[in-house]
């Protein structure tokens, strides 16, 4: 009776899966930390997160997301910390008490890539605004879209540039960092990448770095922990202990290592050190 | 076309090596989507049953939910469970956010409508004397359901198969609920993203022929057993 | 065990397709019910079965309801319906819910198999048996659970010619042996002879007649009836005079007829000479020795009193 043993074997199968739960936490509990994509895709937190996990039994699962989502989700109490790198979208959530303990945890910077052949001769600009408004006249350009700290940060810089980016040809991809460097490589367009991602997968793409440096384009992450007081169920001791980690010393000189020797240059600045609190 | 032969080798070869990841990640999509498509079964089944033989006031507009809910979109269930079961959520206090719990509820979700459309339709597919015939010999409910599933096996044997294909090969849902946690919630799927937003591409490919083989080795050893069934 | 209606009304939806009335069908006798296509005979069978409720009224098996008393019935359905298998299972099955122990079923199935001709078929999938076979397996599945009320739904649907009048040679036999209180449903007139001591004569959903086929055959209770029994209406003293099939011979008789012969068919048991009584055919049997007459003949006939019913004009 086929029919029989098949519903046998649902039964079993239930059993097991019910038998397996909670076989995720560790025994000091778990944190969630909504973090972008770009930590997440470099590599960076697979490194960091286990290191910690190891040291306290915390668990923490990583959900990695655009900033805009990152910071909503804490916003309505469904993390316990984030790890995230717009600036402004977070003083929002810092003024509006959601958002506590902030500090620094490392720095680098957004390049402007572009076609190795630059047809908008962006990297000929004498400066910053000089270039974006080139790309603006005579490129293509791949946007994010995505509500990320990456596409937040370039439509500052259409802002700065007195650039309406509706009157670009640009396209939104609604995807993460990987996927966009993709499209614009194969579209021969210009894009805003941080150069963590960017060094990771450029072997891959038909891109140049065509602008970089100064204070515009750097690019700096910052740690938050969910306040307690606003959202109920928040693990805010955990979550401060993984801030805590982040920044320490040893932590720092971590993240200053990170794949260093592959790229020949650090991917992220340790930055706590820097001071500069929230 | 390099990329596509390098990621067979890599496939190849992470097969050969016994690959830990590969495996345990396969095995966890297995757990997941099995589990979640074992208690859409469970359900299922007896509500498919039901609709396909009594006649009540709600029947229609449940086939016409299951039927509207065999085209939902992963996604889409992925958001509605997420929203149930994030900490501010209604059920947030259960905890089960980013566990696999979570995505076999989401997958339960997804595979529900598939298995009770299939098996209203393969029970309405029977002689309509057989109902009749199993209350008049004296088989009791639970004994007319056995033998009238047993009838209508094949079709049963096809809602499995649709509802683990849904629910294996869906990436939406698993990401949402289940956050792609490395060594916890990242199964084949959401593996695959990953792999693909990090360029390693090969790996990526090595992922998908797995997961194809996978689904393929379920749903012939079930096909195996529908048509033996049919003879 | 005797099976009960008390005032009993079912419908379908909206459409009523039922209302007996009280009617009885007493212990130990087998009972046709008789009645054209759509007068509810069907229906009647699936009430005393249990698988409809009426509406109103009682169904009551030896004083039970219907539904409780379920496992007393054994139902054969007109259209013979197997479950996947072979027919030994598909037999087996039907005992084993009766919960009979391995060794009882063995014999059971084996003995109703052999007296309804199926025991050879056994072995074969159930789904395979052609039109005859599944109709004769349809009817040992029924007769081996040996139920105090068996209901048979046209058991002799679904044979060729030789067939039919070979179960029908059998059945009575066969119901001896096998059933208890029976009741059957059949269109035929002869075979509800042939089957039945009593009958139940319906019509659009009402129970024109009850009771012992004699008395039921003999006594139609209005000219629709008798029309459906057989019985040539003609007129007679301004109302209706009903004559029993096969009654009416050559010369007269306490009632007596002039046809103008019209069709003479050689039976050659007799010759069957028939004509027109106001408007209404009418035939005769000739005995095959008689000279018999031919087309356009004036011929008197005849039947014995016992033999006709007068319907006087309503009003």
């Amino acid at each position: 009776m086929p029919v029989r043993r098949l519903l046998a074997a649902a039964c079993a199968l239930a059993v097991l899966a019910a038998a397996c739960g909670g076989s995720g936490d560790g025994d000091g509990g778990a944190i969630i930390l909504a973090t972008t994509t770009s930590t997440r895709d470099s590599g960076l937190l697979d490194e960091l997160v286990p290191r910690f996990e190891r040291e306290t039994g915390i668990r923490v699962k990583v959900i990695a997301v655009g900033t805009g989502a990152a910071l909503r989700m804490a916003g309505e109490g469904n993390a316990d910390a984030v790890l995230v790198h717009a600036p402004e979208a977070e003083a929002a959530y810092v003024a509006s008490g959601d958002l506590v303990g902030g500090r620094l945890v490392m720095a680098n910077e957004f390049v402007i890539v572009g076609p190795p052949a630059d047809p908008a001769r962006a990297a000929a600009a004498p400066d910053l605004r000089a270039a974006v408004a080139a790309i603006a006249a005579h490129g293509r350009f791949v946007s994010r879209g995505d509500d990320s700290g990456t596409h937040q940060r370039e439509l500052a810089l259409w802002r700065a540039a007195g650039v309406d980016p509706r009157a670009v040809a640009r396209e939104e991809t609604g995807q993460g960092m990987g996927a966009t460097l993709a499209i614009a490589s194969e579209r021969r367009a210009y894009t805003l990448a941080d150069r963590g991602t960017w060094l990771a997968l450029r072997d891959a793409l038909d891109l140049a770095v065509l602008v970089e440096g100064g204070v515009d384009l750097r690019n700096v992450y910052r740690v938050h922990v969910v306040n307690p007081e606003r959202h109920d169920g928040v693990e805010a001791a955990r979550a401060e202990a993984f801030a805590a980690f982040l920044v320490a010393p040893a932590t720092q000189a971590l993240i200053g290592r990170f794949r260093a020797a592959e790229f020949g240059r650090s991917l992220f600045s340790p930055a706590a050190a820097a001071g500069g609190g929230g | 076309m390099s990329a596509i032969g390098e990621g067979l080798l890599e496939a190849l070869r992470l097969v050969v090596r016994g690959d830990a990841e590969l495996f345990a990640i396969a095995g966890r999509t297995l757990l997941v989507s099995g589990t979640a498509t074992a208690l859409a079964m469970l359900v299922g089944t007896p509500l498919g049953y039901l609709l396909g033989r009594a006649r009540f006031p709600a029947r229609t507009l449940i086939l016409a939910a299951a039927g509207t809910g065999m085209g939902l979109p992963p996604v889409v269930a992925g958001l509605v469970i997420w929203l149930l079961l994030v900490r501010s959520g209604p059920f947030g206090g259960l905890d089960l956010i980013y566990t696999k719990q979570a995505m076999i509820v989401a997958q339960f979700v997804i595979a529900l409508p598939l298995v009770t459309a299939f098996t209203a339709a393969a029970i309405q597919a029977l002689p309509p004397r057989l109902p009749d015939l199993l209350t008049v010999l004296g088989a009791g409910r639970a004994r007319a359901f056995w033998l009238l599933a047993r009838e209508a096996r094949l079709g049963l044997l096809a809602a499995v198969i649709a509802g683990f294909g849904a629910v294996v090969s869906e990436v939406g849902a698993s990401m949402a609920v289940g956050g792609n946690l490395a060594g916890d919630t990242r199964v084949l799927t959401t593996a695959i993203v990953t792999e693909t937003s990090r360029a390693a591409n090969e790996r990526a490919i090595a992922y998908g022929l797995v997961l194809l083989a996978m689904a393929f080795a379920v749903v012939i050893v079930l096909t195996v057993v529908q048509q033996r069934g049919a003879r | 065990m005797e099976a009960r209606l008390e005032g009993v009304a079912f419908s379908y939806g909206d459409r009523p397709a039922l209302e007996t009335g009280d009617l009885r069908f007493a212990a130990g006798r087998v009972t046709a019910l008789l009645g054209p296509n759509g007068s509810g005979k069907s229906t009647l069978l699936r009430l005393l079965a249990g698988l409809e409720r009426p509406r109103r009224g009682r169904v009551l098996l030896d004083g039970r309801p219907a539904p409780a008393a379920r496992a007393a019935v054994a139902y054969a359905f007109q259209e013979a319906v197997f479950l996947s298998g072979t027919l030994r299972a598909n037999l087996d099955l039907a005992l084993r819910l009766r919960g009979l122990p391995a060794a009882a079923r063995r014999a059971r199935l084996q003995e109703a198999a052999a007296a309804c001709g199926v025991a050879r078929l056994l072995d074969r999938p159930a789904a395979r048996l052609s039109g005859g076979e599944a109709q004769r397996a349809n009817l040992a599945r029924a007769l081996s659970l040996r139920a105090p009320l068996t209901l048979l739904d046209e058991p002799l649907a679904g044979f060729d010619e030789r067939g039919r009048a070979r179960l029908l040679a059998e059945l009575p036999d066969l119901l001896r042996r096998f059933a208890a209180t029976v009741v059957l449903v059949t269109h035929d007139r002869e075979e509800a002879l042939r089957l039945a001591a009593d009958v139940v004569i319906l019509r659009e959903g009402r129970v024109c007649a009850a009771g012992e086929r004699r008395a039921v055959f003999a006594a139609p209770p209005d000219p629709e009836t008798a029309a459906f029994l057989g019985y040539a209406l003609v007129p007679a003293d301004g109302g209706l005079a009903a004559v029993a099939p096969g009654a009416l011979r050559p010369g007269p008789g306490d009632f007596t007829l002039a046809l103008r012969v019209e069709e003479v068919v050689d039976l050659l048991s007799g010759v069957e000479v028939a004509g027109r009584v106001g408007g209404e055919r009418v035939a005769a049997v000739f005995p095959p020795d008689a000279p018999a007459p031919a087309r356009g003949d004036r011929v008197v006939v005849g039947a014995p009193a016992a033999a006709v019913v007068a319907f006087p004009a309503p009003g």
